[in-house]
């Protein structure tokens, strides 16, 4: 997934001939091959021109609008995209089906959380991080059998407290503190990175669910309201643990963050700064292109996990005798 | 993902123009008519597809060459010019 990411502010991106020149007044920051791109991702306030826009409609790339902590705003889609068949078949799952589906959902979401804190108990020991992967087991099993909605949800909601209560103690270096999960706004700087790396991928998966004809308004686990994007809310429950919170351990401790030149504070919240948005960003790409092993023993990049799991919920879609797997880690 | 090798002959300069300017989207210019681009099959549809109206084939030529990852290794670049073309990945502004 090839994606420009504007996240330098009051930026000016213009098209020449097949190029996107991005230049802030006479500094030209850089120069993009339109034809490779498969998204654009604007954090802030730089400018887009409707030439740019246009020519994105034309080869069915979205642009992303977000807000520079990463909060997206909405997107420019073409309108070819409209049409779409497969949400006929996503409306007609069933309430039964819906919540099997939003099962495997939180169970893979809990277990993935599990492997993270077990990978991290071989570096140290502790009490709490012992307990909390019993705990975690427990939930996951509950999960698993849990009659409605609202009570897995319940699952879910225990199980990520006793989760970062236990994520705050593989935290090693001792400029960052972290004593739970607080966002709208994040309240410090590690909540500042998960929030801000939860919403990048995020936009990702609305991206893939879109490119694949999915209707991301239809979701298993969570609610639609408002026209919130509940699909991607659901697949990217497994991936919270694996992709973000372990880059966000990795950052802190092997001090490529800095807790004060990397962040800012306004509106009673904690951000990240430009540099600190650039950093996060970076790690973030060089870990998605990344290879790693799949099951028959090939490699492929992370990126292509995502849209094998977005594939995989469509096949569900399709055919509701084939449940949906979440993607798990061991 | 294949490095293709593309070479033109085109004698009218409007068309070698546009042609050269669709293919700066695609990849890189190694020499004057000669571009390296690392393109999926997907993109390299879309290039045939796109070059193939800017052309007139009773008076132009056109040739592309695709080289496999194994054979990939053992490109070989001597005297002036940039070097092989590396995949295309994201970019962070």
């Amino acid at each position: 997934m090839q994606t420009l990411y504007v996240s330098q502010q009051n930026c000016y991106v213009c098209l020449q001939k097949e190029t996107l020149i991005i230049k802030q007044g006479e500094n030209i920051y850089g120069e993009v091959q339109l034809p490779l791109l498969e998204q654009i991702l604007i954090f802030g306030s730089s400018q887009v021109t409707t030439q740019v826009i246009r020519a994105c409609l034309l080869r069915d790339i979205p642009i992303g609008y977000l807000s520079r902590m990463g909060y997206c705003y909405g997107r420019i889609l073409p309108i070819s995209r409209g049409y779409r068949q497969l949400s006929r078949y996503q409306q007609q799952l069933s309430p039964i089906e819906k919540l099997i589906t939003a099962r495997a959902i939180v169970r893979g979401k809990l277990k993935n959380s599990r492997v993270l804190l077990r990978r991290q108990r071989q570096k140290r020991e502790s009490e709490v991080l012992e307990k909390v992967l019993l705990t975690l087991d427990y939930l996951a099993e509950q999960a698993a059998q849990a009659e409605t909605c609202e009570r897995l949800m319940g699952f879910e909601g225990a199980g990520a407290a006793q989760y970062f209560n236990a994520f705050s103690e593989c935290l090693t270096n001792t400029d960052f503190v972290f004593s739970g999960r607080s966002r709208r706004p994040p309240g410090n700087p590690v909540n500042a990175m998960l929030s801000f790396g939860y919403q990048v991928l995020w936009n990702h998966l609305l991206a893939l669910i879109e490119l694949q004809g999915l209707d991301p308004y239809y979701a298993c686990l969570h609610q639609a309201h408002d026209g919130h994007a509940a699909l991607a809310s659901d697949l990217i429950e497994e991936f919270r643990a694996p992709l973000v919170d372990s880059l966000v351990m990795w950052l802190i401790n092997r001090k490529m963050v800095n807790a004060e030149s990397d962040f800012e504070f306004n509106n009673g919240g904690c951000y990240l700064n430009d540099s600190g948005r650039k950093k996060f960003l970076k790690a973030f790409l060089q870990r998605m292109t990344e290879d790693i092993k799949i099951d028959n023993g090939e490699k492929q990049p992370k990126w292509d996990i995502l849209n094998q799991q977005v594939r995989a919920f469509k096949q569900f879609v399709y055919n509701h005798s084939h449940s949906y797997q979440p993607y798990r880690i061991d | 993902m294949f490095l293709y090798v593309i070479a033109y002959d085109i004698p009218c300069d409007k068309r070698r123009k546009k042609v050269a300017d669709l293919l700066e989207g695609y990849g890189q210019r190694v020499q004057y008519s000669v571009f390296e681009c690392q393109l999926t099959t997907d993109k390299y549809q879309d290039l045939r597809r796109r070059l193939r109206k800017k052309l007139k084939l009773t008076e132009d030529s056109l040739r592309f060459y695709p080289l496999s990852r194994h054979t990939l290794s053992q490109v070989e670049s001597w005297g002036v010019g940039p070097s092989v073309i590396e995949p295309p990945s994201s970019i962070i502004i």
